[in-house]
């Protein structure tokens, strides 16, 4: 993982309707999949596309908006207050974009590492949020955790293949 | 003229830049002297530093902006029922979708495979055979779909209460999702703290109305809690979700005789569960300081729950409300 002065810096970007849809369908399936697959409940597919769209356009700005209003939109879907998910996934889209200028994301392992760490941040971050919020909030498990972030790594791997298809240099 | 202007383009009464906008000091021939280097003023230097770190202080106002969201929220001791009352009355009618959706894409699934193995089996043995066998499968699992309706129907008879049937179409987003949305809302007269149960038993109280369908929060969340006893020695306690699938039962005193496989049911004492519905199983009792830790599992399987009852009045069964479709 190079420097970021000593190497060219790839910004790519996607036709606006890929993004909404992109979110959209995120939003859609997160609820709907663990009704029909129970084990889906571990997965995040709103953060996902946050990390892959602030890791893409490398922009912190971008990152930071964008994260809020997925984590907005999943808050309003969600039973719990309204903006925990809004405050990690703009904490992830500030870092994903940070992370993406300061390591070569073109490689499977860097990108891998950086999804993993950016996963594991937002889970603490939550976790935090939790027991700052909730009353008796549920224990953070090391096994649930290390469950999230393999399970969510691995998706996220196929998923931002199937997603560059549908990039283009900036 | 001729020589200020030639001045004027080398440069020579160009006194200094500041930001973007260029600064052009141009002073007459005669009184032209160098200019001294100007130190920026406090005003500029935050300018410049907040212009630098543009993106640092976006995410600060955001995330300032959100903590403020959510200590509203939290000194209300309430949601922010208007946008989520936007989010899922445009989510639900998608999910019931996908649900629909995917229930005729199994559907199909199944049947294309049944297809394919009483081709198979045609072959190998006769079109009769295979065609029965396709026929019991299918009639099993009806079958077994309708022993789940009749149990649910046999308990709403059984239980007096005045009950509306609701199908799952999603839950709440999150690895601590112990929340499920159902397709019956306001339009089935249904309200917030409304029981919600199933055949085995307890399954939690709905949170949060919408038009045409409704938040549950389940016995497992953190923030649930129902009165409770133990059905052989009637000891009370207070049940709450202890996340992970589980439940605690407090306020048992360390004196009092718990044990695992002793069977939890609710009290009544919270005015919002009906007296002596199933709640779990004690799965784990040890002694505190002065209460008993008491581990409970919920009698109703959480994550796999298709059909539910909404307890909509406690009393001897009158009239159901009509649920519109």
């Amino acid at each position: 993982m190079a420097a970021p002065a000593e190497r060219p810096i790839n910004v790519y970007r996607v036709h606006p309707l890929t993004l909404w849809i992109a979110a959209l369908l995120a939003l859609v399936l997160q609820p709907f999949l663990p009704v029909v697959l129970p084990a889906a409940h571990l997965l995040d597919l709103p953060l996902l596309v946050v990390i892959y769209f602030s890791i893409m356009r490398r922009s912190k700005v971008f990152g930071t908006i964008f994260g809020a209003a997925l984590g907005l939109a999943e808050d309003a879907l969600s039973h719990g207050f309204l903006g925990m998910f809004g405050i990690a996934n703009a904490l992830v889209g500030y870092f994903g974009a940070w992370g993406s200028i300061q390591f070569d994301l073109e490689q499977f392992l860097g990108r891998l590492a950086l999804t993993s760490a950016l996963v594991l941040f937002h889970t603490l971050v939550m976790s935090g949020l939790r027991h700052v919020l909730v009353a008796s909030p549920p224990p953070l498990e090391l096994l649930d955790l290390v469950s999230i972030v393999l399970l969510n790594s691995a998706l996220a791997m196929i998923l931002f293949q199937a997603l560059d298809r549908f990039r283009r240099p900036a | 003229m001729s020589k200020f202007a030639d001045q004027v383009r080398q440069g020579a009464y160009f006194s200094e830049s500041r930001g973007h906008d260029t600064l052009l000091e141009i002073r007459s021939p005669l009184t032209a002297r160098p200019v001294p280097p100007r130190v920026p003023e406090g005003p500029q230097v935050v300018q410049a530093f907040i212009s630098q770190h543009r993106s640092f202080f976006i995410l600060l106002a955001v995330l300032m902006a959100q903590l403020v969201l959510l200590s509203v929220q939290v000194t209300r001791d309430r949601n922010v029922p208007l946008a989520k009352v936007w989010a899922v009355s445009t989510f639900a009618p998608v999910e019931r979708g996908l649900r629909s959706a995917t229930d005729g894409i199994s559907g199909a699934w199944t049947a294309i495979r049944d297809l394919g193995h009483a081709q198979q089996n045609e072959r190998e043995l006769n079109a009769r055979i295979a065609a029965d066998e396709a026929e019991i499968r299918e009639l099993s699992a009806k079958a077994s779909e309708n022993d789940r309706l009749r149990s649910l129907l046999d308990f709403k008879a059984r239980a007096g209460y005045s009950t509306v049937a609701a199908e799952v179409i999603g839950s709440s987003p999150g690895e601590n999702s112990n929340a499920i949305l159902i397709d019956k809302g306001a339009d089935a007269g249904l309200k917030a703290d409304f029981p919600v149960v199933t055949a085995d038993g307890v399954a939690g109280k709905i949170v949060a109305v919408y038009g045409h369908s409704a938040q549950v929060l389940l016995i497992t969340d953190p923030a649930a809690g129902a009165g409770a006893l133990l059905e052989q020695s009637r000891v009370q306690g207070v049940l709450k979700g202890g996340g992970r699938g589980l439940c605690r039962l407090d306020y048992v005193m360390n004196d009092n005789a718990v044990s695992p496989g002793d069977k939890v049911v609710t009290s009544g004492l919270d005015r919002v569960f009906p007296k002596g519905l199933p709640i779990g199983t004690v799965v784990e009792a040890k002694d505190g300081n002065i209460y008993k830790n008491v581990i409970v599992k919920p009698a109703v399987a959480l994550n796999q729950l298709e059909a539910v009852l909404v307890v909509v009045s406690k009393g001897s069964a009158p009239e159901e409300p009509q649920a519109r479709h």
